[in-house]
């Protein structure tokens, strides 16, 4: 009888000729028969060699079976090892229950049965080789849950150092939608924990006029299982919000189920400025070129009006009435001339931005109104505390506080307080350096149909008296100079009056030189 | 003698009466082209033009009258609202808006630095 793989029967015996009888029997089985004389010749035998089944007399001289048993039993590699005790004496059922308590498996008693013993070892024999081989299977399978179990963490640290070396923020979600997962950068920009924000928690960072709607879109492609796509604002950590371009795509198994969603946002904002900055330089050049091409074609005829009155005002053949007409018709064409000189300014600049002081102009504007202010009974406060030098066009600054103070004089027509305040300060948006002008007013303040409306071209509220250009013309001159203009109004029974605000950098990176301010306005 | 340009008739002439008003002798020209046919003949003290013309412009006479007589006073006059940059080449460069009187001085001025002439005899 071949056996696939032989196992190792140990036989204890002080006795040769029982070993011997023993080998006689086991023999066909074809398994490794080992012999060992004594208890400590059977130990030398299991610590060398993988044994599958002792098979050992119980009365035995120096250590006899069931001592052997225990030993056996206390090396933790041997606790399972099968053992087949063979007793010569009477069994009785003491004894029998002693083996067991040592853990053995099995008794035969003498006379030796030579098929029960045979029967008795190939059993043993089996079910070793079997729980070898499951063993074997085990490690086998271990060995492959953990190489799997390596390559996954590896792929998912892979993963992980992806979507964190990325510029946009991600996420993942969970079938339902439910987010489990931020990078890094979502931490980052958003100064959220997972806590705060997993699930639908996301919604802290959302701003409340976009968040229904962001919400519904989502809600609507979890359930759908469509691609998700969105631009709206989040929040970061310094309370600002940027704008985003939001994708997630669906996640499926084999089966072609969604198991998840993984999303990213793209941070669009300078993009988004710089498209809205386009479009507004666009319109602002068109009506410009617009504006140049009609004050043009204005002038030339404005010209020859002009000097025809101017021929005809002192013309002897005129009687006191005519006169009179001319001189009316002298003063409206002076106001045309008036619009589109101011559209149209035609100082020959420097074609350098030169260091400017404001206060200096400030100074200029007030000293040039001071008639006005006098004849209102404006009482005017000065609060210079800087000379406030930037770099530009004298001209053109003077040109923004002719009109911001030429406005409030005209608020005030029954008198008031002109406050002009200059100070060192920063920009709002990005802490760059410059200075602030503000002319406040004790006028009748702006009505607030009005007020969105004052930096529009040919937008006036003087009737006949404005041309509706001044406002929007200071404010492309402070924009041309990356800075800002402001204001607030109050129309509160006793409290009234208006404060514009202008900001200038001490040094912008791009002032062209000009010579119209309508032309990069 | 004051040569004035211009392609628009009506501006032209009340150019000319304005400046004739001011006691100075006005001949005009309807193009730059006509106007350097004047000049090859007639003794001229300066030359106001319009530098929007079909045609040769403001700008170009003002070259070419640099370019035969670099002496010759040329004053450049314009409703546009960009000063050209190829205008430099004229003395002065005066904006259309800025009315008769503001014309009378710089035409003077030009002249006065040019020619040191001290300006026209009184007008009637």
């Amino acid at each position: 009888m071949s056996t696939p793989m032989p196992v190792n029967i140990l036989m204890v015996d002080d006795q040769p000729g029982k070993l011997l009888s023993y080998e006689a029997i086991l023999g066909p089985l074809g398994e490794n028969l080992l012999k060992a004389n004594s208890g400590r010749e059977a130990l030398e035998y299991l610590l060398r060699t993988d044994i599958a089944v002792v098979l050992m007399d119980v009365s035995m001289p120096d250590i006899d079976g069931f001592q052997l048993a225990d030993m056996i039993r206390e090396h933790p590699r041997f606790q399972k090892t099968a053992i087949i005790f063979i007793s010569a004496v009477h069994l009785t059922d003491g004894d029998r229950i002693k083996g067991y308590e040592r853990g053995a498996v099995d008794y035969i008693s003498v006379p030796v049965i030579p098929e029960l013993l045979r029967a008795k070892v190939t059993v043993f024999a089996e079910l070793y080789r079997k729980t070898q081989q499951l063993e074997k299977l085990n490690r086998e399978l271990e060995q492959r849950v953990a190489e799997r179990t390596e390559a996954l963490r590896e792929s998912e640290n892979q993963f992980r150092s992806l979507a964190n070396s990325i510029p946009q923020l991600a996420w993942m979600a969970d079938a339902s939608g439910s987010i489990f997962w931020y990078n890094q950068r979502w931490y980052d920009y958003t100064g959220t924990t997972l806590d705060e924000v997993k699930g639908w928690g996301w919604d802290v960072v959302h701003h409340p006029d976009h968040l229904q709607q962001v919400t519904e879109k989502f809600r609507h492609s979890i359930s759908t299982g469509e691609q998700w796509e969105d631009t709206f604002p989040l929040r970061g950590k310094d309370g600002n919000y940027r704008w985003f371009l939001s994708r997630a795509v669906p996640i499926q198994d084999v089966n072609g189920k969604i198991v998840r969603w993984f999303g990213t946002n793209t941070d669009i904002t300078e993009r988004k400025q710089a498209e809205e900055a386009l479009i507004k330089s666009e319109r602002l050049a068109a009506m410009g070129r617009l504006a140049g091409i009609i004050a043009h074609e204005i002038n030339n005829p404005l010209e020859a009006i002009s000097n025809a009155f101017y021929l005809l005002r002192d013309h002897p053949s005129l009687d006191e009435e005519a006169r009179y007409y001319s001189k009316l018709a002298e003063e409206e064409l002076a106001r045309v001339a008036h619009i589109t000189k101011q559209t149209l300014s035609f100082y020959r600049e420097s074609q350098q931005a030169v260091a400017v002081s404001l206060s200096e102009v400030l100074d200029n504007v007030i000293e040039l109104q001071s008639r006005r202010l006098q004849v209102n009974s404006i009482v005017l406060e000065r609060q210079i505390e800087t000379t406030g030098v930037v770099q530009g066009y004298a001209v053109e600054l003077k040109q923004v506080f002719l009109n911001l103070i030429g406005n409030a004089i005209q608020a005030m027509p029954e008198g008031g307080r002109l406050r002009v305040r200059l100070v060192q300060s920063s920009d709002r948006r990005n802490g760059r350096p410059g200075v602030r002008v503000s002319i406040y007013d004790t006028g009748t303040g702006i009505l607030p149909e009005h007020a969105k409306r004052i930096f529009e071209p040919f937008f006036s509220t003087k009737d006949a008296k404005g041309t509706g250009l001044g406002l929007w013309i200071s404010k492309g001159i402070v924009q041309k100079y990356e800075g800002t203009i402001r204001f607030r109004s109050l129309r509160n029974g006793r409290v009234h009056g208006t404060c514009f605000s202008v900001f200038i950098p001490a040094v912008a990176t791009t002032v062209p030189p000009t010579r119209a301010a309508m032309l990069v306005a | 003698m004051i040569l004035c340009v211009d392609d628009e008739k009506n501006p032209l002439v009340l150019r000319k009466l304005v400046l004739e008003r001011a006691g100075y002798e006005v001949i005009t020209a309807g193009s730059g082209k006509e106007a350097l046919e004047i000049l090859s003949s007639r003794a001229v003290d300066l030359v106001l033009s319009d530098h929007l013309m079909p045609g040769m412009s403001g700008a170009e006479l003002a070259k070419e009258i640099k370019n035969q007589n670099p002496q010759m006073p040329v004053v450049l006059i314009s409703g546009v609202n960009d000063i050209p940059a190829e205008a430099d080449v004229a003395d002065a460069f005066v904006s259309k808006v800025e009315g008769p009187e503001s014309l009378r001085r710089q035409v003077a001025a030009v002249l006065l630095e040019k020619t040191g002439d001290t300006g026209p005899p009184l007008g009637q």
